[in-house]
């Protein structure tokens, strides 16, 4: 029978795992961010290299995460590089968020009119000044809402690392699962928290869109 | 093992990853249409539990909704199977993401369709089936072709439940030569050849149908 109180007192454990779930779900939020403008600043510039990064691009949409992380995790060290799992585990994430968010950023710089580019040229600022300071600025007010919902995604991507042992919310259900040999209370209790959490970050987004709208209406 | 002989086994799982991707669609594919019009047409109280129903599907980690399924599901007296458990969670959960293409693609169209279509004494179902849906559809198809590729990447979560998709025979591979190396390359490029031509078939779509900026979250 489900035993209530045993779910309850499995809570503290998983309440202590989501401290490993929300900092790993804020750095590959930000490690994505990055990477992905990187691929995308790639992608625009040169042809063998600009189709290199379509590519790489590509692939990482096209494979799943699961795989991804195996991959990472079971392959690197066969060529000597050997890192924690929980390094491994936020590069996987980076990486595969990277891809999502490269597409978003190439719609947002897309949507700056070609005039900025122009007038940046001709006021005779480089590439790493027209790329920080004009197309960066511009692209992310326009990107800000599809963004924050691939950071919501990758919160409820980060149980995927619980296959490689990282010890956030699922890991820790699946431990106390194995030690006490109750596997649905420790469950169900860490998809209630996870439900709860995903529901109110993707409110703050929502929220967050919202005065960006009316911010870009004055 | 040759890196053919690891392919041809990791391809003896792609019955399974086809199944389960059939089977998911046809429990994802009615979900999201009949929730996704209820939503749109509800009114009232009605909307709070049909959105109650999708934000659980849609907001959950689907590995955790895979879990929890699961392992809790016999304490319930229900005992399902593997594939059973795992079509079920995978399809409700793109279906939940679907439901939310139906009813933007519904409320994207100008009022006046269903306006005219009351005004010609057609019933509300037939305003919806005749007038509606049908220009409606053009607008999702983009959406549910990324949902395709997000499912079929899904599938290699049935492997965590021991079936013998391409994933699992992967790792099992991978665990018999000591060679994981060869195993998960061969599976990365496995899946890629899979979903790589959707992911350009999506991209098309959303070019001529212009949905851009709202591509589906993961």
């Amino acid at each position: 029978m489900f035993d209530f109180a045993f779910m309850l007192s499995t809570m503290p454990a998983i309440f202590k795992a989501m401290g490993t779930t929300i900092w790993v779900a804020l750095v590959c939020s930000a490690g994505a961010a990055m990477l992905g403008f990187a691929f995308e600043i790639l992608r625009r510039s040169g042809k063998i290299l600009g189709g290199a990064m379509r590519f790489l691009i590509d692939f990482i949409r096209s494979t799943p995460i699961l795989v991804q992380i195996y991959f990472l995790y079971f392959v690197l060290p066969q060529y000597g590089v050997t890192l924690p799992a929980l390094v491994v585990g936020v590069f996987a994430l980076s990486l595969y968020y990277s891809g999502y968010l490269a597409e978003v950023f190439k719609a947002g710089i897309d949507s700056i009119p070609r005039g900025q580019f122009e007038a940046a040229q001709s006021l005779g600022l480089g590439a790493w000044d027209i790329t920080f300071r004009v197309v960066l600025p511009q692209m992310l007010r326009a990107v800000a809402a599809p963004m924050g919902n691939y950071f919501v995604s990758l919160l409820k991507a980060t149980p995927y690392l619980a296959v490689i042992s990282v010890p956030e919310m699922l890991g820790a259900a699946l431990d106390i699962g194995s030690q006490t040999f109750r596997y649905p209370e420790p469950m169900i209790a860490v998809g209630l928290i996870f439900l709860a959490l995903a529901l109110l970050i993707a409110q703050a987004v929502r929220w967050f869109e919202l005065r960006l709208l009316a911010s870009n209406k004055r | 093992m040759s890196f053919l002989a690891i392919l041809a086994g990791i391809w003896g799982g792609f019955g399974v990853t086809v199944k389960v991707t059939l089977i998911s669609l046809a429990y994802g594919i009615p979900f999201a249409l009949v929730l996704g019009i209820l939503q749109y047409s509800a009114a009232g109280w009605w909307r709070a539990p049909i959105t109650a129903v999708i934000e659980f599907w849609r907001s959950s980690p689907v590995v955790i909704l895979l879990f929890v399924f699961y392992y809790a599901l016999p304490l319930a007296g229900l005992t399902l199977g593997a594939m059973t458990v795992g079509t079920l969670v995978l399809g409700l959960n793109i279906g939940g993401y679907g439901s939310q293409s139906v009813r933007a693609a519904l409320q994207a169209l100008d009022r006046g369709q269903f306006e005219a279509g009351m005004a010609m004494g057609l019933t509300r179902i037939q305003t919806l089936t005749l007038v509606e849906l049908p220009q409606a559809l053009k607008a999702m198809i983009p959406n549910f072709v990324n949902l395709l590729i997000q499912l079929v990447k899904g599938t290699a979560l049935v492997s965590l439940l021991t079936l013998a998709d391409m994933t699992y025979k992967a790792k099992e591979i991978a665990q018999v030569t000591f060679d994981p190396a060869s195993a998960y390359v061969g599976l990365l490029l496995s899946y890629f050849v899979i979903c790589y031509p959707l992911t350009i078939l999506g991209r098309q779509l959303e070019r001529r149908f212009g949905a851009g900026m709202e591509s589906s979250r993961v």
